[in-house]
């Protein structure tokens, strides 16, 4: 009986499980960690030219890079991100530059940029464009390739950490979801957290998800089999007791 | 006819374990003699005998406890033959079953099998793993039935809660629960959940081992099922030898019976909450594991000493201390066994702090505390009912300088073979190195030395086993 | 130099322990037939209790804060090193380590400044464990597949260290080894 349960558990936890696997895996993520992003002379809308070094100087930062003709990844990136950082109303402890790689890009297209997604206003978010993308790129190993072809850019979606001196705390490729987002929140204020799990591996028999914005472990799937002994245990002494009292007036008459 | 049978099975379970313990001892001490460079065996033979060891001697000191434990319960319940008969039967299979894998396949995972170092295991035959899982399972349904049958028998005469002793929790209890019913019911539950554990965990290894490679078990769930299971079965075997000394020692030593009062009730109730989630200290040195739960390890690492050894430790005291009693072979193995388990207790305690496994962690400094409340506590335990038992039966009278010579050998040993190892742990020497690299070669002298004390240990288990054997297998020729 | 007080330590308790068994046991040697064993035990008992629960409770509180996951939080590491392990040798590098293409190269580290390792492993578990030039074990991790464990350092003293893995890994686990420069 017992098999059964487990077995069918497995069977369900199964089909779930390709899906956990396709997301992918990618070691770029880890590539510069804890070095100094180049500091790039910014030209921020409403702001006009500033330092790298001022922005993330005054919070640190979350570093977005798109372009605005992209017809890809680039807005529903954006979007996603505004979406889940509207979750954190009251998080304030850092703030979004987003910032144009694509030279054709000038203040107009980043300012309308900014009112697509009705941010013109918001005090967090920067929008930018630099004359050294070169070698801002090269800081943090971006490197998206120009097709003549299909007249875009071919890229990852980028998100960087950026803590108040400068150093790159951590990195997201992909559209990730909040959980992701929280480490990289946590990391960009210095909070240690003292683990990172692989993003290919299956996240579905982990036992714990570490959760950044309570410092706290969600609890996993895998957790319920931690637990699983001991309630089985319980259920266990529950049941014999219950089936040895029934046959007991039996057993008092042969006595 | 009933009580012949089970002294009957009782002394077939004393000679197999004797005969086993002799046997990995050996194997303990070529590993030293390994470490210490006197012979040169190779990695896999040294990792394949370590496995055997290993898991050998956590299985017989395991169905050690048991076997006593349900000899004595004859004495309030009946028990059942059958399922004692059964345990005897799969334990010998998996034994052989085990020792091939080990032995004929050079399994070499260690007997904690960490996955997914089974799958990885380089240089083994490609059936030894599964052969391996395979006598677990063995292991775990022999035993799972037996502590089944023996709770299901506890709970035909007491309630749950007259099982538990929580009627001694109120004013004025008026049914008396034996300290041997609760102590053995708690421990039964802690066996029960390991070994359901270790069911979940063989399942996941068989569904990875038969998907082919498309289903991938998580790394840090499989070592937290690992050491639930691999930490509480070594806890909870220690706990059924408990058992046996409250039902015996002040027997043996003809004194009035200890009684259940309000305290050992409460004691034995919290050991049960504790002992299932001090596992957790193995994981320490996880960084991934939530802080919660380490601190959680490091609290119930410390609180599960408290009540068990509070209670026993100051019972023992009690009825000995300006107390004249009679001292016998069984009760100072006993006493002395007490005073091992709460000096192996210390060493498990420092362990278990967080900021000082940093650096214990997987040196000698484990093995050193475990064996002291196994060689030195758990052992002496079951070796002190096994000549309690055949005692019972066959002519016997006191033999002083084998009563002596049995416990200074034992002492002497057991201290130079252990000290051995604590220094070895404090010098930062790895454990589970089949050699030691030049830098760590205080290592290798060290296990030398270990490997004499030990060969001075083996000595006295030696002498003790030829003593007992033959008593045990004249109750196996007797009619009556 | 944790271990030596640890050591010192331990032995200390247990020679008490032990002082205390044996007087326990002459005292009943020597006692007379009338001798009435101990007054007061269930009194005695409860400071017992009460004694050792409050000296693990101050234990508990001295040790929980100096344990490694509380150290140095809130400082950025000046330098990180990525450590993948595999059965039998580690692979350090500065840069991240392709899983695929795993490659890693020799590492030197400043003294006095603190290092993040972020370890993690491409086959099954190990340790790892930092030996200083005294062969004294001063910090370690686990490597885990699938995780990466961060273990943050500050190293006091330039020199040579050893790199040893301390969780059983196979055949070849004692000759696991690797080692960097502190300068
Ligand atoms: C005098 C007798 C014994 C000797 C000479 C001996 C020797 C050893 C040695 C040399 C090791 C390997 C240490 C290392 O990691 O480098 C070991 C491990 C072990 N011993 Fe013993 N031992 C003895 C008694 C016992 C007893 C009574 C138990 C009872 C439970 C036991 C259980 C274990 C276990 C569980 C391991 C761990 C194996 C592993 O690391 O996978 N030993 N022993
Ligand atoms: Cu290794």
């Amino acid at each position: 009986m017992l098999k059964n349960i487990i077995l069918n558990i497995i069977a369900i936890s199964l089909c779930n499980l390709a899906i956990a696997q396709s997301v992918s895996s990618d070691v770029k993520e880890e590539s510069n960690i804890y070095e100094q992003i180049y500091d790039a002379p910014i030209n921020v809308v409403g702001k006009g030219q500033v330092s790298f070094q001022e922005l993330y100087n005054q919070k640190p930062l979350l570093l977005a890079l798109v372009f605005t003709r992209c017809s890809g990844v680039c807005n529903p990136f954006l979007f996603q991100l505004k979406e889940n950082l509207a979750l954190k109303t009251n998080d304030k402890s850092f703030n979004v530059l987003v910032l144009s790689f694509d030279p054709r890009d000038n203040m107009t297209d980043m300012s309308l940029l900014a009112q697509r997604f009705e941010l013109e206003n918001n005090e967090q978010w920067f929008f930018g464009t630099t004359n050294s993308i070169e070698e801002l790129n090269q800081s943090i190993n971006f490197y998206p390739i120009w097709d003549s072809i299909k007249n875009q850019y071919d890229h990852d979606a980028l998100l960087i950490g950026i803590n108040n001196q400068g150093y790159i705390t951590k990195k997201l490729i992909g559209v990730r979801q909040g959980h992701d987002l929280d480490l990289l929140i946590a990391s960009v204020n210095n909070i240690f957290s003292p683990t990172y799990r692989l993003p290919n591996k299956n996240m579905l028999f982990s036992c714990f998800n570490y959760d950044p914005k309570t410092g706290e472990n969600k609890l996993g799937l895998g957790l319920l089999f931690i637990a699983l002994p001991a309630v089985l245990t319980v259920l266990l002494l529950i049941l014999i007791s219950y089936l040895v009292k029934r046959k007991e007036p039996k057993n008092k008459e042969i006595f | 006819m009933e009580s012949i049978k089970i002294k009957k099975i009782t002394s077939v379970w004393i000679i197999t374990v004797l005969l086993l313990f002799v046997a990995s001892i050996v194997l303990g001490i070529l590993m030293r003699l390994n470490q210490g460079e006197v012979i040169s065996q190779s990695p896999i033979t040294f990792y394949s005998n370590m496995t055997t060891h290993g898991l050998t001697m956590i299985g017989i000191w395991f169905v050690a406890g048991m076997a006593a434990v349900n000899y004595l319960m004859q004495r309030y319940v009946k028990t059942s033959y059958t399922a004692n008969v059964f345990a005897l039967v799969l334990t010998v299979v998996g034994v052989v079953l085990f020792w091939a894998s080990t032995f004929v396949g050079k399994f070499h995972a260690a007997w904690t099998f960490l996955y997914p170092l089974p799958f990885k295991d380089m240089g083994s035959e490609t059936w030894a793993t599964i052969l391996f899982l395979i006598s677990l399972t063995v292991f775990g349904i022999g035993w799972l039935i037996w502590s089944v049958s023996l709770m299901a028998q506890i709970l035909k005469k007491y309630s749950i809660s007259q099982s538990f002793a929580w009627q001694h929790l109120t004013k004025n209890p008026t049914v008396e629960t034996p300290p041997f019913i609760l102590i053995t019911m708690v421990t039964l539950v802690g066996v029960i959940a390991c070994l359901i554990t270790a069911v979940v965990l063989l399942v996941l290894f068989y569904a990875e081992y038969f998907s082919g490679g498309s289903f991938v078990n998580d790394a840090l769930l499989m070592k937290n099922l690992t050491y639930f299971f691999g930490h509480t079965i070594a806890n909870e075997m220690l706990y059924l030898g408990l058992a046996v000394i409250y039902e015996l020692f002040a027997e043996v030593s003809g004194r009035p019976k200890w009684k259940t009062t309000w305290y050992v009730a409460l004691a034995w109730n919290l050991s049960l909450v504790f002992i299932l989630t001090a596992f957790f200290h193995h994981l320490y040195m996880d960084f991934v594991q939530p802080e919660g739960l380490q601190i959680v390890g490091q609290l119930a690492s410390y609180l599960a000493s408290l009540p068990a050894a509070g209670v026993t430790v100051f019972s023992i005291f009690i009825a000995v201390y300006r107390t004249k009693i009679k001292w016998s072979l069984t009760n100072l193995l006993f006493f002395m066994g007490i005073a091992g388990w709460v000096i192996g207790g210390l060493g498990a305690v420092i362990d278990s702090t967080i900021s000082n496994n940093i650096v214990l962690h997987n040196t000698l400094w484990v093995p050193a505390h475990f064996h002291t409340y196994n060689a030195m506590g758990n052992v002496l335990f079951s070796l002190g009912f096994f000549y309690w038992f055949s005692t019972q039966f066959t002519a016997y009278f006191h033999n002083k300088k084998f009563t002596n010579s049995i416990l200074a050998l034992l002492l002497i040993g057991g201290t130079g073979f252990l000290l051995a190892f604590y220094v070895g742990g404090a010098e930062s020497i790895p454990r589970r190195y089949s050699t030691y690299p030049a830098e760590l070669s205080v290592g290798v002298n060290l296990a030398t030395i270990g490997a004499v004390f030990a060969t001075i240990y083996l000595i006295a288990i030696l002498m003790f086993f030829f003593n007992i054997t033959k008593r045990c297998l004249k109750i196996l020729s007797s009619t009556s | 130099m944790q271990q030596q007080p640890i050591l010192v330590l331990f032995l200390a308790l247990a020679g008490a322990a032990t002082i205390v068994f044996i007087y326990v046991f002459v005292s009943s040697k020597k006692a007379a037939q009338t001798d009435q064993g101990m007054s007061n035990p269930l009194k005695k008992r409860f400071w017992f209790l009460l004694i050792l629960f409050v000296i693990l409770g101050i234990f508990t509180s001295v040790t929980i804060p100096k344990s490694p996951y509380y150290l140095f939080a809130g400082e950025t590491p000046t330098k990180v090193v990525h450590v993948s392990a595999r059965q039998f040798a580690f692979i350090l590098s500065e840069k991240a380590i392709d899983p695929k293409n795993p490659s890693g190269e020799n590492i030197e580290l400043p003294a006095n400044e603190l290092v993040e390792f972020r370890v993690t492993s491409l086959d099954v578990n190990h340790g790892f464990a930092i030996y200083d030039d005294s062969n004294r074990l001063i910090t370690q991790v686990q490597a885990m597949p699938g995780y990466v464990n961060r273990l943050q350092y500050k190293f006091k003293k330039p020199g040579k260290y050893d790199i040893l893995c301390l969780e059983y890994c196979g055949m070849a686990h004692q000759v696991m080894k690797s080692t960097f420069i502190v300068k």
